[in-house]
């Protein structure tokens, strides 16, 4: 009895261990995969079944652009790796064996070295050799760390194949290459198999390599899913990574449980079953492997074709214009336009700097358009081509002199406000009242209900402009004491987050956040179409809070500066500058485009606060290196406290 | 019919530095079953090998049916070979294996059906095209590896220590086969291996090698009962091999001792190898020996005793022999005039017999 009980228990903690490890293996793709079909595109509320992500995804050109060209680099790389891999591994498999050893350890460095020594390199060695980065080089950084692991595939293969079956079919007649084809080729083919699919695997993958080598216009699921990060990942792209997951799920079922012909080693049989036949299959792959390299062709010539006089290349954060006016500037204009996506100021910075890519148009923010015109990467702009310039309320152009003293290098674009967002409901709860000011973060009630930015610039301006400090400031004095006050407030916090204040606040997580105005409108008809029992709303503090601007500038290394005046003067009409507002929600500083919105934006305070309001209020500039330093110490010490 | 089909002249070859066939010359008969025979090392497979045109000289020739083909590639050869290890197509199955080099030729379907049906059976196999190779066991294997071969109408067939993965039983039943393979195809075959009994039980013609050179060339039973030096009489079977002093024309001095032998020519008294197989010795009681000695060493064959006597000086004699003389006894050692077999010292150090390796 004690036995079987115990052998019963025993079992019990077997299967509890095992389903522990799945749960914890598969939760999160469960999570993602619930979350595609969420009609809320909340990451916490569940708003009811919908398949119009799905739709979204299928309907976005980006999205399957990109797709296209992953599946394409990927079939590609791993195609001429597997032939650059396998002719490696016979030229190695015959060498002696010191020499043998010695290429095999040089085969086996770029696998050990880390991905982004071979991304900068690669891009480095690219930008050296003029080849400009685009299709071609990411399909040659993935070609280069492929080759490696071709090779390791294909060499214990070649090892043993008895290399008298070669002699063996040429002494029958066979001259060398059909010799290969016919009896070495069949042996090895498992290890060359087997190092195509890694090779495309690891291909789909790669995120680093290709984040540096990619150029203008071109991304790969990777790059644009990481392009988007800043403004919250779409939830089409939950959609695209469960197909991708169902995918690659259905792949790995198939070649598991088919029936296997032999028995034994199901897909090797298999495979050589159907290279010996040569039946259709081969002749299908051959087709499809030719249109692939046609469809490649015809796209680098494209790419090629494109690089004509009439060109714009653009370089904007994720998700910051609607697509339909890039359509409309190429149709009045005629200019081809190369669109290309960054996700923060820092990103896009050292892109410019070094030159990888010429772009004409960029989109940074304040304080960064003052350390690129400090650096000399900006070219003035010859204002005489944007007559639009007219329909920018000029207290923003007064404001950008904060960080562009002469008005000459840059064109405001959007703007906003950091403020409070705080849930009336939970307040009522606590029974305190609406927050007025910075200072209410520091409210004792508040303990555990407040959620602060997590980037250094955005809780020292809280901490600063509480006690009335310049948010720009460089007092070490004044610093300290910020600090002091982020270190009082800190039992309070419940966490320091970026995307997820909107979530955590949509699911009624905390009372309070801190929060940019952007998300505002976002987030209000969020909370409407979910029916939640709550309301939130925006406060911009007393005290006095950053004012952020994201403008339009040509970088000094431009090739169309005239195109990009073009598009600026674009993006500054009117009817345009609504739509572009409609789709971010941004605040557009275009008082034509504000006169065109409907009365209920005009009217909402958050979104378009009266200047008056604001008095108090500033922009980022950019204090320089020395200054970064002292602040981002002082971050860690209030991190780590 | 027996004209050479192929002539190897002033062959050599070296890897890495090393000097593997130093100036070789063979030629081989039209229709001859020539095995190549030696210690591992001696040079036999680079020959084979570059008969094959697998491995190219660095200098010399080879000349085929009267061409020169030292640069033609081995799929242009009209020969064929038969690896060590069959070096079979394992994602093929038999009939597809036997079919290969008539595919390439371009023969017509029929022609190949026949061809495999007539070659399996040829090798007794009949019924086997669709099977596996790995379903097949070694001694089957070599024989569609022949098979695979002959279907082709070579000229020349070259095999490369064939049996060497078989067991013995199989390997003896296999000698036949070849033999009997031989005789009814009518084509030449140059056989390379390094075990003497395969050697003297199938060829026309032994080509005993070490160390890139050619030893001695002959028939099996001259190759045995005339080896030419020290090397090929202790390669070939086992042997007494003594320094002897030949006094005059049929007169050797063997230990002190005189025998008469039949061979003449040596001048006189010139040193010499003297070579007597253990089975040539004759044991009689001491007063009737030209030398005596003492048993030191018996032990049963089945066939025959096989002894060791030594002799005054210290040598020990192999003597094989149906009759039995127990350990301690003393004999006399006779050996008949004709199975003393003379041969000159080695003229220069390259000749010198050297320690058998297998």
């Amino acid at each position: 009895m004690i036995q079987t009980s115990y052998a019963k228990l025993k079992r019990f903690f077997e299967n509890f261990y095992l389903i522990c490890v799945l749960i914890f293996l598969y939760a999160p793709i469960a999570v993602m995969m619930v979350l595609s079909f969420n009609s809320s595109k909340s990451r916490s509320q569940w708003g009811g079944f919908t398949l119009k992500w799905y739709r979204q995804m299928f309907d976005s050109a980006p999205i399957m652009e990109a797709l296209y060209n992953t599946l394409l680099i990927a079939f590609l790389s791993a195609l001429i790796a597997t032939v650059l891999g396998t002719a490696a591994a016979i030229g190695i498999n015959s060498m002696k064996k010191l020499p043998r050893t010695v290429f095999m350890g040089v085969n086996n460095i770029p696998m050990l070295n880390s991905d982004i020594v071979t991304g900068i390199s690669l891009m480095l060695m690219f930008i050296a050799f003029g080849i400009s980065l685009g299709f071609r080089t990411i399909l040659l950084a993935h070609i280069t760390f492929n080759v490696p692991y071709v090779m390791l595939s294909v060499l214990p293969k070649l090892r043993q194949t008895s290399k008298y079956t070669y002699e063996a079919a040429m002494d029958l007649g066979a001259g060398p290459v059909s010799a290969f084809f016919k009896v070495v080729f069949p042996d090895i083919l498992p290890g060359v198999l087997s190092g195509f699919l890694m090779a495309f695997t690891m291909s789909l993958d790669d995120f680093i390599i290709t984040h540096f080598t990619r150029g203008a216009g071109i991304n790969t699921l990777s790059t644009l899913i990481y392009s988007e990060v800043r403004r919250g990942i779409k939830p089409s792209m939950y959609a695209l990574s469960t197909l991708i997951f169902v995918t690659v799920l259905a792949l790995l079922l198939l070649t598991n449980f088919a029936p296997a012909e032999n028995g034994k080693e199901p897909d090797v049989s298999a495979a050589r079953a159907r290279f010996k036949k040569g039946g259709y299959e081969k002749w299908l792959l051959t087709a499809v492997s030719f249109c692939i390299v046609a469809g490649v062709c015809y796209t680098s010539w494209r790419h090629l074709a494109a690089a004509r006089s009439d060109e714009l290349y653009v370089y904007n954060w994720g998700e910051y214009i609607d697509e339909s006016v890039i359509e409309l500037f190429e149709e009045e204009t005629g200019i081809h336009v190369t669109y290309d996506l960054f996700e923060t100021n820092e990103e896009m910075y050292p892109v410019i700097e070094a030159g990888a890519v010429l772009y004409d148009a960029v989109c940074p923010s304040d304080y960064m358009i003052q350390k690129m015109a400090e650096n000399g990467l900006l070219s003035e702009i010859n204002f005489n081509n944007i007559p639009n310039l007219d329909q920018i309320d000029p207290v923003y152009l007064e404001r950008s002199q904060s960080f562009d003293p002469q008005n000459e290098y840059s064109v405001p674009y959007t703007w906003g406000t950091v403020g409070i967002l705080y849930n009336t409901k939970r307040l009522a709860e606590l029974g305190i009242p609406a927050p007025t000011g910075w200072k209410d973060l520091w409210d004792e009630r508040y303990q555990g209900e407040i959620l602060m930015q997590d980037s250094v610039r955005d809780a020292f301006m809280v901490a600063l402009k509480t006690l009335g400090f310049s948010m720009n400031s460089t007092s070490t004095e004044e610093l300290s004491a910020a600090r002091d006050l982020l270190l009082a407030q800190k039992p309070l916090v419940q966490a320091y987050v970026v995307d997820q204040v909107r979530d955590k606040m949509l699911s009624g997580e905390a009372a309070v956040g801190v929060i940019y105005s952007g998300e505002l409108l976002y987030l209000q008809e969020e909370a409407e179409s979910l029916g939640l029992d709550f309301t939130l709303e925006y406060v911009i503090p007393e005290e006095g809070t950053n004012i952020w601007i994201d403008s339009w500038v040509i970088p000094y290394n431009a090739r169309n500066k005239e195109n990009a005046e073009k598009w600026i003067n674009f993006l500054c009409r009117p009817d345009i500058a609504r739509m572009n507002f409609e789709y971010i929600t941004y605040a557009t500083p275009n008082q034509g485009a504000f006169e065109l919105l409907d009365e209920e934006y005009q009217n909402n305070h958050s979104v378009f606060p009266d200047v008056s309001e604001l008095a108090t209020s500033e922009v980022f500039q950019y204090l320089g290196t020395e200054a970064d330093d002292y602040y981002s110490a002082l971050w860690k010490e209030i991190k780590a406290h | 019919m027996n004209q050479p089909l192929i002539d190897l002249v002033n062959i050599s070859k070296s890897f890495d530095g090393e000097l593997i066939l130093d100036d070789l010359n063979l030629s081989v008969k039209e229709n001859s079953f020539v095995t190549l025979l030696g210690p591992s090392g001696c040079g036999k497979t680079t020959t084979l090998r570059i008969i094959g045109g697998f491995v190219s000289p660095d200098q010399g020739r080879v000349i085929f049916g009267g061409e020169d083909i030292t640069r033609m590639p081995p799929n242009k050869r009209q020969l064929n070979t038969v690896f060590q290890k069959y070096a079979l197509f394992t994602h093929m199955n038999i009939a597809e294996n036997i079919a290969f080099g008539l595919k390439i030729k371009g023969k017509s379907k029929d022609y190949i059906r026949d061809k495999i049906k007539y070659a399996l059976k040829l090798v007794n196999l009949d019924g086997f095209e669709n099977r596996s190779v790995d379903s097949l066991s070694g001694g089957q294997q070599q024989r569609i590896a022949i098979a695979r071969a002959i279907v082709n109408e070579p000229r020349l067939l070259l095999l490369d220590e064939p049996l060497g993965a078989l067991d013995l039983k199989l390997r003896q039943d296999m000698q036949y086969e070849l033999i009997r393979l031989k005789n009814e195809l009518g084509i030449t075959f140059i056989y390379v291996t390094h075990d003497q009994e395969e050697a003297l039980t199938m060829s026309d013609t032994i080509v005993v090698m070490n160390q890139g050179y050619i030893q001695q060339m002959g028939t099996p039973e001259q190759i045995y009962n005339e080896p030419e030096n020290a090397f090929v009489a202790d390669f070939i079977g086992e042997s007494n091999i003594v320094d002897g002093i030949m006094l005059r024309d049929e007169l050797v001095e063997i230990f002190g001792a005189r025998f008469a032998c039949v061979d003449k020519g040596f001048g006189q008294r010139t040193p010499v190898d003297v070579v007597i197989r253990p089975e040539d010795i004759d044991l009689v009681k001491p007063d009737d020996g030209t030398l005596t000695g003492v048993v030191t060493h018996l032990i049963f064959k089945g066939v025959h005793y096989e002894m060791e006597v030594t002799t005054d000086g210290g040598f020990e004699w192999l003597v094989h022999s149906t009759d039995m003389f127990p350990v301690g006894q003393e004999v006399g050692i006779h050996v008949d005039p004709f199975d003393i077999q003379i041969m000159n010292k080695p003229a220069s150090e390259d000749e010198e017999a050297v320690g058998v390796n297998e």
